[in-house]
């Protein structure tokens, strides 16, 4: 072998209850070489590092530059997108594993579904619907642009949510990226319109004050998104929200 | 997607379950856990800590503080509504919260997830010995309500056990941690710093205010097991009045009377 490899150790399950059992690869390296380029080549040539031929592995992917959200997976340990773990930044071997909070599909795919339920849950979104032309919006500023921008990059890869201590199946917590589109939607002009209604849905059971603040989905979050920020935001609007209602009743 | 909606049946999901937006009632006891840890019992903290400190003065000044503060009308009332339910709803609600965080801190090493644990940990130190603190202390023993004067030598006693002088700086400097990295949250998760560089600032804000009660808490400790007020008297109101008799022994509380 004068060529140079590199070793990969793939966390491998046929379905949802058949045991998991780690898989061991040898690739030969290639100039920019990431995990999902490495995901390639393995389905290319489907044989472990003891010349046993396998199936190719299952995942998620789309963009293939960390914009579409779909490769999340813990590559050594972590929490990342696969697209952009670059094999020349990383330790060998190479272990990956699905994300763990998710009901797995196979392999290192996982059924994320909760965050679209989660985000159909606040409304996320800006009515603008309707049975006749509504006309153009209201103006946004620059300024205000400036503010929701970041929001806006949310790619709903689930990463905030999987690091997150409190997003788990005794919680039921709703996790960072929901929180963060619950400001973005507040914020717009016309988006506005269900402020109150968000607001009100993340003072459930599972909602907001769940958050302990540990801070880890604002570490990893892969666009960079000010979580934390909107958390304490959030938490103050849901706050006031609930404190009107019980004095307005 | 509208009809997209409706076809989605309700069916048994595994993983973590969605929000369920506007339901229960969990968000008022979780403010209301995190409201109770600053007042009032951050507060009382506060207040006690300011009051041990009296004992630097000696056997007299502390028995006075514990008269003053035995003296306030409703005091018993006061005692259970702002200090023993507020500390037993704020600690049994946070060992709740504390069973349904899954801590990650080997997987993800980051300050704020160590703080989160930390949080935990010092919460825990600081119930169980308030349980033991406020059973020997107010309920075992010399009732100090009657006998205000009596407080010093009482916590001597307790503390000239050198297991329990441990137990007590363990407690203090975890119970300051705890209300200071308490008080950074409550900023954090009311919305007060909304803000990256506003939650740094007032980070040095609570490490200085955590730091500044830990010391005086600690220096507190110092006056009952240090050199200064060795073998203060089971009750110095009753060493007062032997002052006038010959052979009063009491040589640094006695010194200290002369003075007032």
């Amino acid at each position: 072998m004068a060529t140079k490899t590199v070793t990969f150790e793939i966390k491998r399950q046929a379905s949802p209850d058949a045991p998991a059992a780690w898989e061991r690869f040898e690739l030969e390296w290639r100039p920019g070489m990431n995990v999902t380029t490495a995901m390639m080549d393995i389905a290319a040539n489907p044989v472990t590092a003891d010349g046993q031929p396998t199936t190719p592995v299952t995942y998620d992917s789309n963009c293939l530059e960390e914009i579409c959200g779909s490769c999340a997976m813990r590559i050594n340990g972590k929490a990342r997108m696969a697209c952009s773990a670059l094999v020349d930044n990383l330790e060998q071997p190479i272990r990956v594993e699905p994300l763990s909070k998710f009901p797995l599909v196979r392999d290192l795919q996982v059924d994320r579904s909760v965050l679209f339920e989660n985000l159909k849950a606040v409304k996320a979104w800006i009515p603008i619907d309707g049975t006749y032309d509504l006309g153009s919006g209201p103006r946004v500023y620059p300024q205000q642009q400036e503010v929701n921008y970041p929001f806006s990059n949310c790619i709903s890869c689930t990463c905030c949510m999987e690091v997150c201590p409190q997003f788990n199946e005794d919680t039921g917590f709703v996790g960072a990226a929901t929180i963060a589109q619950v400001k973005l939607f507040n914020n717009h002009p016309t988006g506005k319109v269900l402020k109150e209604e968000r607001l009100r849905a993340l003072a459930g059971d599972g909602g907001i004050q769940e958050c302990g603040f540990a801070q880890n989905c604002v570490e990893v979050c892969p666009k960079r998104i000010p979580l934390t920020n909107a958390i304490s935001d959030v938490s103050r609007d849901v706050l006031l929200q609930k404190a009107k209602d019980f004095f307005a009743k | 997607m509208a009809t997209a909606q409706q076809s989605a049946a309700p069916t048994v999901r595994r993983g973590v379950q969605p929000l369920r937006a506007g339901e229960g009632s969990s968000f008022l006891w979780h403010k209301l856990h995190s409201l109770l840890g600053i007042v009032p019992i951050g507060a009382f903290l506060l207040e006690h800590l300011l009051s041990n400190f009296e004992a630097l003065k000696g056997p007299i000044a502390y028995g006075a503080q514990v008269k003053f503060l035995n003296g306030l009308p409703l005091v018993r009332l006061l005692e259970w509504v702002f200090i023993f339910l507020p500390i037993l709803y704020h600690a049994c609600y946070g060992v709740w919260i504390w069973l349904r965080g899954k801590s990650n801190i080997i997987y993800y090493p980051w300050a704020g997830n160590w703080l989160y644990v930390a949080q935990r940990y010092t919460g825990l130190i600081a119930f169980a010995y308030i349980l033991q603190h406020v059973i020997r202390q107010r309920f075992m023993g010399v009732m100090l309500p009657e006998h205000p004067y009596a407080a010093f030598h009482k916590v001597q006693v307790e503390l000239s056990n050198p297991w329990m002088v441990a137990i007590y700086i363990v407690a203090m400097i975890a119970i300051c941690w705890h209300f200071a990295y308490g008080v950074w949250l409550f900023a954090a998760k009311w919305g007060i710093t909304t803000g990256a560089t506003a939650r740094k600032r007032f980070g040095y804000v609570c490490v200085a205010l955590g730091l500044a009660l830990a010391i005086m808490g600690l220096a507190s400790i110092w006056a009952f097991v240090g050199p200064d007020y060795k073998n203060a008297p089971e009750d110095p109101a009753r060493a007062v009045s032997l002052l006038v008799a010959p052979g009063a022994v009491f040589a640094p509380v006695t010194a200290r009377i002369v003075s007032i």
